[in-house]
């Protein structure tokens, strides 16, 4: 089992792509998934081994706040961020329901995600 | 952009009639013209009010005026009869006596001028109104004389009197002066002596007396009563034709046996009324006929008064109900006019805020489908920009570094666009969940974190400890103070302060103050800065709508947001929120 910083569920395979090599270069490690049952899968695959993990909420086989309920079952203690270009108010609130660290909306700068990963990281210690 | 609906003053006096017809709220008025509304009512309440007023005042006059009218006749009929009884009484009266000498006495008595004279002196006394008696014979030559005149031996044998008293039984002349030059009336009573010879008592009535009676009638000044002959030639004086004898050229009224009144055609208040009987005694007709003449205006003067009062009360209240009528007329119309005005602006505000979500869903629409290619341009742009970083090769090319950073400028105003856009359309909806104030200011400050130690910017936060956590819309709170404390964070320069301090106002709610020691804005950009597009960041990133969609989203949150500014000083922000949201319905 590997640990990693960020486990990245989104179909946009481009968008998914280019933000793990970024944080890559930075230094942060990531693993990408691009739909939600490969990412469910991972999580119970790999236990404890993301940081947080970034979740869009327009999935091809399902929908970001199913997954979310999963993941939430699996490990109640990850942290989760919704990132979409979409999201509802609905969603919004549905997200922060069943746990969801924060819902942030696309486009997000590399920043924010870093800084992200460090309160998490602060947090845990 | 949305049009600021014009507010009326409510209690405005006459705003249908003075108001600028305004075009947008046109449409939307339930009635167009409402001067028209107010004269119609006028002339409909007027109408229906005033109209059985006014009918039942000339309905009114005309029975005043004929009741006024009959009472006249009534009134000239009877002082005419009453006149005619005493005129026919009179002469009557003097006529019977004489027959009553005639026939009691013989005529040898009667020629004997002390026996006549005592005969007169008793009737002066019996009766009254005698001047005169005299014998005369067939001949016209007068056989015996008592009275005050020399008349002894006198014949009146070419007199028409004697002509027509020597042809019938009982004789009645007209006043007529004779030979004493005085006027008088000539009674006399024709009979036959012991020889079979016809000779007349003839007595001398003094005219005085009849007018005596006769002016006894004469109730007031406007009444003229008299007596003319068959000719139209006065008998007695009148005080509308004139002294005795002269002609009063009238239309001789037709014969008749009763009291008649002629009224005349023409109503105007000086005309007379005239009643006339002929004077008929039972044995003979006598020339007179009794004229009198009733002034109309005279007795209408008390109705015409009353009517004029009567009138006068009319118009003032026909007066006082049209002011009233205009009135509450004007008052009515313009409640109506204020209630529909009203009305419109309320649907016009409805259209728009309609209008308003409806771009908004547009625009949310157009900004979450731009989102997804944008995060793909901004990460495509950061890799590029990474790559030339992180690898060396191009890391010193200025130019390939400077243009990456415009994309990646571009793709972040982008963001900021459609993330407000989708904040505009979150306006019309408000969700509610208890938030922790602290969590959520703790969470927005850990973005600037960088920021905070890159400007050397001195953050504290003080939390009054008491502080509950209040029901309200987390999302739109988030929005709010994320963009007021970024707003300080654009407006603090290097080793600046950001104090932010939240209080509880027991019961209902809490103070949450953002204050800055930055730029502050100048006093005239500070009444304008909630006004959708206003930015004085033009050369940044301003979009302008970020401090309007705060207004908006405080409001929604039934919250107030005031904000006080120095130039060069600073900032203060204080946002009220009520700890628990009312209910409300969604718009």
């Amino acid at each position: 089992m590997k640990q990693i910083d960020i486990l990245i569920i989104d179909d946009e395979i481009k968008f998914a792509d280019m933000l793990s090599r970024r944080l890559s270069l930075r230094g942060i490690t990531c693993q990408a998934c691009y739909d939600g049952q490969s990412g469910i899968r991972w999580i119970k695959e790999n236990p404890g081994a993301a940081a947080l993990i970034l979740l869009d909420l327009k999935l091809p086989d399902m929908y970001g706040t199913q997954v979310l309920a999963h993941i939430k079952e699996i490990d109640p203690a990850i942290p989760v961020f919704i990132i979409t270009g979409h999201g509802t108010r609905e969603d919004e609130k549905e997200c922060l329901d069943l746990g969801a660290a924060e819902f942030i909306h696309k486009p997000v700068s590399i920043e924010k995600i870093t800084t992200l990963l460090t309160h998490v990281r602060e947090e845990v210690k | 952009m949305i049009r600021t609906p014009q507010i009326l003053q409510k209690q405005e006096w006459l705003a249908f009639l003075f108001h600028r017809h305004n075009s947008h709220l046109a449409s939307f008025h339930t009635f167009s013209n409402y001067r028209r509304i107010w004269i119609i009512s006028i002339i409909i309440l007027a109408v229906t009010s005033l109209s059985p007023l006014v009918m039942a005042t000339f309905i009114n006059q005309r029975l005043i005026r004929q009741a006024v009218d009959s009472e006249l006749v009534l009134q000239t009929e009877r002082v005419t009869s009453n006149a005619k009884r005493s005129m026919r009484f009179f002469l009557e009266e003097r006529l019977n006596a004489l027959r009553f000498i005639v026939n009691e006495l013989p005529y040898y008595a009667l020629i004997d001028n002390t026996h006549l004279a005592e005969i007169l002196s008793n009737l002066k006394l019996g009766f009254g109104g005698f001047t005169d008696l005299s014998i005369i014979d067939a001949d016209g030559s007068q056989v015996a004389y008592t009275g005050p005149f020399n008349l002894e031996g006198k014949n009146y044998k070419t007199q028409p009197w004697f002509i027509r008293s020597i042809e019938s039984d009982n004789f009645i002349s007209e006043v007529f002066t004779g030979y004493r030059d005085v006027p008088h009336i000539i009674i006399a009573v024709r009979s036959i002596n012991a020889l079979g010879r016809i000779f007349i008592l003839r007595a001398t009535l003094d005219t005085q007396r009849l007018m005596d009676t006769l002016l006894s009638y004469k109730t007031n000044v406007h009444t003229d009563i008299f007596l003319m002959n068959h000719t139209g030639v006065l008998q007695t004086p009148s005080s509308t034709y004139g002294k005795i004898f002269t002609h009063t050229h009238l239309d001789i009224p037709e014969f008749s046996t009763r009291t008649n009144v002629i009224q005349p055609e023409n109503l105007s208040d000086n005309a007379f009324v005239t009643g006339y009987s002929y004077i008929i005694t039972e044995a003979v007709t006598t020339p007179f006929i009794l004229m009198v003449n009733k002034k109309k205006s005279v007795v209408m003067g008390t109705w015409l008064n009353l009517g004029q009062t009567f009138n006068w009360i009319i118009g003032i209240s026909c007066l006082v109900m049209m002011i009233i009528i205009t009135l509450v007329s004007t008052f009515m119309v313009n409640k109506l006019y204020l209630a529909d005005n009203t009305k419109a602006e309320t649907m016009m505000k409805m259209e728009q805020s309609q209008q308003l979500a409806g771009i908004g869903q547009l625009a949310a629409g157009i900004a979450h489908e731009i989102n997804n290619p944008l995060a793909l341009i901004n990460e495509t742009a950061g890799y590029l920009k990474d790559l030339y970083h992180y690898t060396d090769e191009h890391q010193n090319d200025e130019e390939v570094m400077e243009n990456l950073d415009t994309i990646l400028e571009a793709v972040s105003r982008c963001g900021t666009i459609t993330s407000q856009l989708l904040g505009f359309v979150r306006q019309f909806d408000v969700q509610t969940s208890n938030v922790d104030v602290e969590k959520l200011i703790t969470g927005i400050l850990r973005f600037h974190k960088k920021e905070t130690e890159y400007k050397g910017i001195h953050v504290t936060t003080e939390i009054a400890p008491e502080t509950p956590a209040i029901e309200t819309d987390r999302g739109k709170l988030q929005q709010v103070l994320l963009n007021l404390i970024n707003n300080a964070f654009q407006a603090i320069e290097a080793n600046g302060c950001l104090d932010i301090t939240v209080s509880h106002l027991p019961p209902g709610h809490i103070f949450i103050e953002i204050k800055d020691t930055g730029c502050g804005i100048p006093e005239e950009n500070l009444k304008r800065i909630h006004e959708p597009f206003f930015s004085t960041k033009k050369e940044k990133m301003g979009t302008g709508l970020g401090l309007s969609i705060t207004y908006g989203l405080v409001k929604k949150l039934q919250g107030n947001i005031r904000v006080e500014s120095s130039e060069g000083v600073g900032t203060i922000f204080t946002v009220t929120l009520p700890v628990k949201m009312k209910k409300e319905d969604k718009t």
